[in-house]
């Protein structure tokens, strides 16, 4: 292993990386980029639904039930309407998600004391949000229920509303989100993408790299030379790795200070774990270079490669207990899974080495063995 | 006894600086080497010649240590290179510069960067590296290009720097993969030159490929390899015995039909310009003659001329004797149109692109049925000239005349008149024959029945029968060179632009090129505007158009340009010494600036007469080197290119100073 050999490899292929406008440029814009748009898109929180109320009865208790709906932060109201026709057309065209409708003598047969049905109509193209949308109406419908019911014992017994109320529901359920109190998916969301990004770009630019030299044909100076196999590798992959760290910490910046994030562990644990991952990835990149010829080929199949297990065997839209049985297995084999451990560790537990040491040495082993890997695979005297 | 043997034998192998014994290499099935046997001395330029596909690069590969193979010995230096730690062993002895024009350097990086890399990698000294790449960069005119990108170099510059950075780390063996494909003919010589200085200063080995026939002369010892085979091997002129012949250049009254006659009875025989070039299976040239004479009957020869015959010739004469057979070409129609007129007339055209004048003021005519070269080095302004006159790119100043139209108003039209076959050979390459054939004709517009007869008419003139539903693709170059053509004749165009036409073919391929060429102008009086970097092939051409830095600065047939430079430079001689690399550069020193070496002699412009002949005798004789002999040559297409082409530079570093 020679030192100045290597040196020579980074110092020609960090000039190449510099002198490259283009790939300079996509090498940075492109990571903050997808941060910025799937930060800002893949939100999984459902707030303001478009909606409307068709008051069939049109009394002081309708309009009061009503209020429930308008004034919650969970619904847009968009206004009263009295034609149902009108509001399922706007249903269609997604100026409306949901409405509701309030059937005639609403009013006179709950205080009779029969029930009354209000019907309510969802978009269900979307069945999460649909779903939400339901457990939002259900549960506005059932606190006014039950405040109904409540009032009708205060004045039949007597006694104070709050007894009432108290009295009707003996069991109540008091929650608090531990981590993210008031439950914003960014939260969530912003430092796993971190994961996913540097699971995709650093193997983008390594095969990249890589494979240009490939498909050039400069690689013969490398065959042809008696710089080692390892040597080269080190030397070509070092500016790809240090490339992808200071994205690493662009993208850090952005998920804190952007999207408000918390980061509530050690930043020097966070660097260094990051760093370990990045290396990882990279060495995917590496041993799909080695295997293929051509740059169109590299970028298919580190798509394939880093795409697919970053979004789905990842934890960062399903949870990883939530997957099925082999699922979960590819889920353990890839090294994201690790990685996103180790960023809500320390974003949102502020939990460091002592818990998280396990997928920090996995990740390493990881890392090594891909290296391993794509070096065993790298001749200088190829058969073709 | 046994003693000697064996000390014959320990200095036998440490004279060698390569020995392959039954070395093959395969790529899956395909065989690139067969069984090939050969040794290389150290101190020597060894070439490896034969077309594309002959198994050149394979064998080097594996001589650099960068290719394993499947069968046989391979001993470079003292070591056998059997697996990969043992590769590693010679290559700090090697040199290599793999194929393509600078492809293995860094365009981002400048001229110097590159070098240093290359340095670093090998582990030279800075200090050595310093002094290294100050002689290299001077010896190669670099060294005002330090700090140039490595993009933004000429061919022939990207080639040299590609040779220093081969040589930067001082190499005992350097292996060259046709360091001089697509050059143009001026600095493929000035290759040359620098080639054998280093050779003289600094006694390396260089193992060479090239695809240029007339190039086997540069070297002292070479193989004649054609499909993995070793057909030839030893000193060029041992190469050319392979098939012994004459090569007789007529001047016959009516061309065509005198090559009609003669090609019943001689194979090999092909029309140059006016002339007709035939081979005679007949060594001795009186005989061949008679021969040729008798077989004439009845025609007026103007003029006759008995060769020995170039490599390229014998290397065809020598397939084809081993049964590689050319299927005859389909019947020409004769032309309808009217034989007498001018069908491209170009008139003060400029071209340019920014503040870059690509094309400036070119002006020629080109008759009916001429074949018409354009010759140029990379970026002379020949392809642009081309795009301008398919009305493909609009000139920005200046008109033409392109068969009756006027390329400025009426390109569409101009279009359906002419067929253009560009560099890349404008196939679809992941459609077959067939699907190309009728893409084109559906293009223009043909109807059913006449694409079936124009189809079934190229697959015969592209010697494609069989090939139908092949890939265009998976065609070997010449198979693809001539469908492109077909696609380009589909139309029965009056006009035929061919850009570099022929890159990349091997001879028997170009040789049925231009036998089509010649055929479509003769017979179906086509006008043929042709661009090209080989040398032999502008002697096919009628008339020549000389481009350089985007002016035509000669314009003639090729017999008017050899009269001409032979008139203002006086000739040129052919001197044999028994010392030629150290022989030209005493010459180069000297007055004789010219002076190039090829194999065993030296070329110099300078007329064959006595002062010359004592002044070169004693210049070498002071350097005790002895000539062998001396004698005026005839020149070639090539001799006049760099002569011009020279001339110009030297007028534009006059300007410039």
């Amino acid at each position: 292993m020679n030192l100045y050999r290597i040196q020579a490899v980074i110092s020609k292929e960090w000039r190449e990386i510099v002198r490259d406008r283009l790939f300079l440029t996509l090498a940075f814009v492109v990571p903050a980029m997808l941060m910025l748009l799937f930060g800002y898109g893949l939100s999984l929180d459902v707030e303001d639904i478009p909606f409307a109320i068709v008051d069939h009865d049109n009394t002081q208790l309708s309009r009061d039930y009503a209020s429930r709906y308008t004034s919650s932060r969970y619904f847009d109201f968009k206004g009263y309407s009295q034609d149902e026709s009108l509001l399922s057309k706007k249903l269609s065209t997604n100026e409306l998600r949901a409405y509701i409708v309030i059937p005639e003598n609403f009013e006179k047969n709950l205080m009779a004391g029969k029930p009354a049905a209000v019907q309510s109509i969802l978009d269900g193209t979307f069945p999460a949000r649909a779903a939400t949308s339901k457990g939002y109406i259900t549960a506005i419908n059932t606190a006014y229920s039950s405040e109904l019911l409540a009032s009708y014992l205060s004045k039949a017994k007597g006694v104070s509303a709050e007894i009432a109320a108290e009295a009707l529901a003996p069991v109540s359920v008091s929650v608090r989100y531990l981590y993210n109190q008031s439950l914003l998916s960014t939260w969530s969301i912003a430092p796993k993408l971190i994961m996913v990004i540097l699971m995709v770009s650093p193997p983008f630019l390594t095969a990249l790299g890589v494979v240009r030299e490939k498909e050039r044909g400069s690689i013969y100076n490398i065959y042809a030379s008696t710089v080692s196999r390892a040597e080269f590798l080190i030397g070509k992959i070092t500016p790809y790795v240090l490339m992808s760290v200071v994205n690493a910490i662009i993208l850090w910046v952005l998920a804190t200070f952007l999207f408000g994030a918390p980061f509530k562990g050690d930043f020097l644990f966070f660097l260094l774990a990051t760093c370990i991952y990045v290396m990882c990835t990279t060495g995917i990149g590496l041993v799909i270079s080695v295997l293929v010829e051509t740059q169109v080929a590299a970028m298919v199949v580190t798509a394939i490669a880093t795409v697919v297990p970053a979004a789905l065997y990842s934890g960062v839209l399903v949870p990883i207990p939530s997957l099925s049985g082999q699922a979960q297995i590819i889920a353990h084999a890839l090294p994201a899974m690790y990685y996103t451990n180790i960023l809500t560790g320390t974003f949102l537990k502020g939990t460091g080495m002592a818990d998280l040491w396990q997928d920090v040495l996995i990740l390493t082993l990881y890392a090594a063995g891909l290296f391993l890997v794509g070096y065993s695979l790298f001749s200088k005297r190829p058969r073709s | 006894m046994t003693a000697t043997v064996q000390m014959s034998e320990a200095k036998a192998s440490a004279s060698l600086a390569v020995s392959a014994r039954g070395f093959s290499k395969r790529y899956g099935k395909d065989t690139a080497v067969n069984r090939i046997d050969l040794d290389i001395h150290k101190g020597e330029i060894y070439g490896l010649i034969g077309p594309d596909g002959a198994g050149k690069s394979s064998f080097m590969k594996a001589v650099a240590g960068v290719l394993s193979f499947e069968e046989g010995t391979l001993q470079v230096f003292d070591t056998q290179v059997d697996s990969e730690a043992s590769a590693e062993l010679i290559k700090q002895r090697i040199g290599f510069m793999p194929q393509g024009l600078g492809l293995n350097m860094y365009p981002d990086l400048s001229v110097e960067e590159n070098i240093d890399f290359f340095a670093r990698l090998r582990l030279v000294p800075e200090k050595e590296l310093t002094s290294r790449k100050h002689r290299l960069l001077g010896m190669t005119r670099l060294e005002a290009f330090r700090d140039r990108p490595m993009k933004n170099l000429s061919g022939g510059m990207k080639q040299k720097l590609g040779l220093v950075c081969t040589l930067i780390h001082e190499p005992e063996l350097i292996i060259l993969d046709e360091p001089t494909t697509g050059v143009d003919p001026v600095s493929r010589r000035d290759f040359w030159s620098i080639l054998a200085r280093l050779l003289r200063e600094q006694g390396i080995t260089a193992l060479v490929s090239t695809a240029y026939m007339d190039e086997a002369t540069r070297f002292q010892r070479a193989a004649l390899m054609y499909q993995g085979k070793v057909l030839a091997e030893g000193e060029p002129d041992v190469i050319g015995n392979l098939a012994q012949g004459t090569m007789i250049t007529i001047d016959v009254d009516s061309q065509a039909d005198a090559l009609q006659t003669l090609s019943r009875q001689f194979e090999q025989i092909e029309a140059v310009g006016s002339r007709l070039r035939i081979w005679v299976d007949e060594a001795d040239a009186m005989l061949a003659e008679q021969q040729l004479r008798d077989a004439l009957a009845g025609f007026t020869i103007q003029h006759l001329e008995c060769d020995t015959p170039g490599l390229e010739d014998v290397f065809v004469a020598k397939l084809r004797q081993e049964g590689n057979v050319v299927a005859d070409l389909p019947a020409f129609e004769a032309g309808n149109n009217d034989k007498t007129g001018v069908a491209i007339e170009a008139h003060e055209l400029s071209k340019r692109f920014d503040d870059f004048t690509a094309v400036d003021k070119i002006s020629f005519t080109v008759p009916k049925g001429e074949i018409f070269g354009l010759l140029g080095a990379n970026g002379a302004g020949k392809t642009t000239a081309i795009k301008m006159l398919t009305g493909i790119q609009l000139p920005t100043r200046g008109e033409g005349q392109v068969a009756g139209a006027n390329m400025s108003t009426a390109a569409q039209l101009i279009k359906q008149r002419i067929g253009y076959m560009s560099q890349a050979f404008s196939l679809y390459l992941d459609l077959s024959v067939s699907e190309n054939i009728n893409l084109f004709a559906g293009v223009y517009g043909l109807d059913s029945k006449m694409r079936r007869e124009r189809s079934a008419w190229i697959i015969e003139l592209a010697d494609l029968q069989g090939y139908e539903k092949e890939l265009a693709g998976s065609l070997p170059m010449g198979l693809r060179q001539r469908l492109a053509l077909g696609c380009a004749l589909v139309h029965k165009p009056q006009i035929l632009f061919l850009d570099e036409p022929t890159s990349g073919v091997d001879p028997l391929g170009r040789r049925r090129f231009w036998e089509i060429l010649f055929n479509l102008a003769r017979v179906q009086n086509v006008t043929i505007l042709a661009t090209t970097h080989y040398m032999s092939e502008a002697e096919h051409c009628d008339h020549l158009a000389l481009m350089y830095a985007g002016r035509i600065v000669a314009d003639d047939t090729p017999d008017n340009m050899k009269a001409a430079v032979t008139a203002e430079a006086g000739g040129l001689l052919e001197v044999s010494v028994d010392k030629p690399i150290v022989a030209v550069g005493v010459l180069e020193e000297s007055q004789y600036k010219g002076a190039a070496l090829f194999g065993r002699q030296i070329h110099l412009w300078a007329p064959d007469d006595q002062t010359n002949r004592s002044r070169i005798t004693s210049l070498l004789a002071d350097a005790g080197i002895s000539v062998l002999g001396m004698q005026a040559r005839t020149l070639s297409m090539e001799d006049v290119f760099v002569y011009r082409v020279l001339q110009q530079e030297q007028a534009r570093e006059k300007n410039a100073a």
